[in-house]
C-alpha cells in the first residue's frame, strides 16, 4: 500500500515548455503583460483599465487562455509577449495548440480598453488596443464570440474555461457575462 | 521611442531624496488643511516589473475611492490618492464638521471635501516638484473616482510602459496623530519627469 498522499488530479499547476497551465480550483490573477492558460476547474482573472483582456477559449476542451494586453504594437521591441497585442495573440494560439486545442475550434472574447481619465488626454490607448486586438484576431481567423469594451470605468474580468464565459464586473453596475 | 534603462540604486536614491522633499511640502499643506490632524511620509520610491505593479502596490481587486490629478505633457505624470471607505468618509466629515455620512453613497459635499483635499495635496506636491526641476507643472482639476484601483493605476503606468518593462512608482503614506491610515498617494511620473528630476539633482550637487 502506498501511504504517500497524492495531489488530486484537479488541484495542480502544470508547467509546459512555454507556459504555466492553471488547473487548480480557484482563480489565478493575470498581471499586466502576462498570458496564462487555464483548464477546468481553474479560472483566470484580471483587473482592466485601458488594457484589453483577450480571452481565447476552446469550448469543447474546456481550456482557455487570458492575456492582459497593455499596448497595441511591439514595433520590434523585445519584451514579454503578453504586453503587446501583436505578440500576445500568436503566443496564445500556440500555447493552446500545444494543449491540443486547434485554432479552428477557438473563439475569442475581449474586454477592457477603457479611457479611465476621460477623453481629453493624449493617451487614448484603450481604443488603439481594442482596434489592434480585433484586427489581429480577424487576421488569425479566430471568431469573436463576445466583447465588452470601451467606456470610462475599470473592469474585473474572470474567464471560466469550464463554460467559456467571461464574467465582467464594473463598479456600480450589474455583472455581465459574455 | 527610446528604451529606458532600469534605474540603478544610486538613481533611485536621488529620486527618493527629491520625492522626500516634495512629500515634506505636501505634508505641511495637509497638516494645515486638516488643522494638524494628518501628516504624510514617503514610504517608497521603487522600480518594479510592470506585471507585478498591482500586487507590489497592494491594490487588491476591490473597488476603492480615489482622487486623481493628471500632469499632462512630456514632463508629466499621474497622482492618485487612494482612501479606504471608512477613513475617507471620516476625513470628509471632519473637514465638513459634520457626522460621518450614513448613506451608502457619497454625498456631493463629501466628494467635494475629498476632491479639495486632493487639490491641496496635489498642488503642494507639484509646487515642490516645480521648484526642484525648474519647470512649470500644471495639474489638471482633481476628479473623484470609485473604481478598481488597479484599473486606474494601470492607465497611469501606460506612459512608462511604452518605453520600459519596469515602472517607477512613488508611494506615500498618511498618519493621523501618529497612527498609520490606510490611505496612499501613488505618483507615477512619465519618463520625461524622471529625467528632469535626475537632471535637476545633478545640477544641485
Amino acid at each position: 500500500m502506498n501511504d504517500i498522499p497524492t495531489e488530486p488530479e484537479h488541484e495542480k499547476e502544470t508547467s509546459m515548455a512555454c507556459c504555466t497551465v492553471v488547473e487548480m480550483a480557484g482563480q489565478q490573477s493575470v498581471g499586466m503583460g502576462q498570458i496564462l492558460v487555464a483548464r477546468c476547474p481553474g479560472k483566470l482573472t484580471a483587473v482592466l483599465g485601458s488594457c484589453v483582456g483577450v480571452a481565447l477559449v476552446h469550448p469543447r476542451l474546456h481550456v482557455g487562455c487570458l492575456a492582459h494586453v497593455v499596448l497595441p504594437e511591439s514595433a520590434g521591441r523585445e519584451s514579454t509577449p503578453g504586453k503587446f497585442a501583436d505578440t500576445a495573440i500568436p503566443v496564445m494560439i500556440r500555447q493552446l495548440e500545444e494543449l491540443g486545442a486547434n485554432r479552428s475550434g477557438l473563439v475569442a472574447k475581449i474586454t477592457g480598453g477603457a479611457c479611465m481619465f476621460g477623453t481629453s488626454g493624449p493617451l487614448q490607448i484603450g481604443e488603439a488596443n481594442i482596434e489592434a486586438v480585433t484586427r489581429l484576431l480577424g487576421q488569425a481567423g479566430i471568431r469573436m464570440a463576445g466583447k465588452h469594451v470601451g467606456g470610462t470605468k475599470g473592469r474585473r474580468v474572470t474567464l471560466d474555461p469550464a463554460t467559456g464565459y467571461v464574467r465582467v464586473e464594473i463598479v456600480g453596475a450589474q455583472v455581465i457575462t459574455i | 521611442m527610446n528604451e529606458v534603462a532600469p534605474a540603478s540604486d544610486h538613481r533611485l536614491n536621488l529620486l527618493h531624496q527629491l520625492f522626500a522633499s516634495a512629500t515634506h511640502d505636501a505634508s505641511a499643506a495637509m497638516c494645515r488643511w486638516t488643522e494638524g490632524l494628518i501628516t504624510l511620509t514617503l514610504d517608497e520610491v521603487r522600480e518594479i516589473p510592470l506585471e507585478d505593479a498591482a500586487v507590489a502596490l497592494n491594490l487588491g481587486d476591490e473597488p476603492i475611492t480615489m482622487v486623481v490629478l493628471s500632469l499632462q505633457g512630456e514632463i508629466g505624470g499621474e497622482m492618485i490618492l487612494t482612501f479606504d471607505e471608512q477613513n475617507g468618509r471620516q476625513l470628509a466629515a471632519s473637514l465638513l464638521r459634520r457626522p460621518v455620512g450614513a448613506g451608502a453613497d457619497w454625498s456631493e459635499l463629501e466628494k467635494s471635501a475629498l476632491t479639495e483635499t486632493g487639490n491641496i495635496l496635489g498642488c503642494a506636491y507639484m509646487n515642490a516638484l516645480t521648484r526642484l526641476i525648474d519647470s512649470e507643472l500644471v495639474p489638471s482639476a482633481p476628479y473623484f473616482i470609485q473604481d478598481f484601483a488597479a484599473s486606474v493605476v494601470q492607465q497611469a503606468l501606460l506612459a512608462q510602459a511604452m518605453t520600459c518593462d519596469r515602472v517607477l512608482i512613488c508611494r506615500t503614506g498618511f498618519h493621523r496623530e501618529g497612527k498609520e491610515l490606510n490611505w496612499r498617494v501613488i505618483f507615477v511620473p512619465t519618463d520625461g519627469m524622471r529625467r528632469a528630476m535626475e537632471d535637476a539633482f545633478h545640477c544641485v550637487v
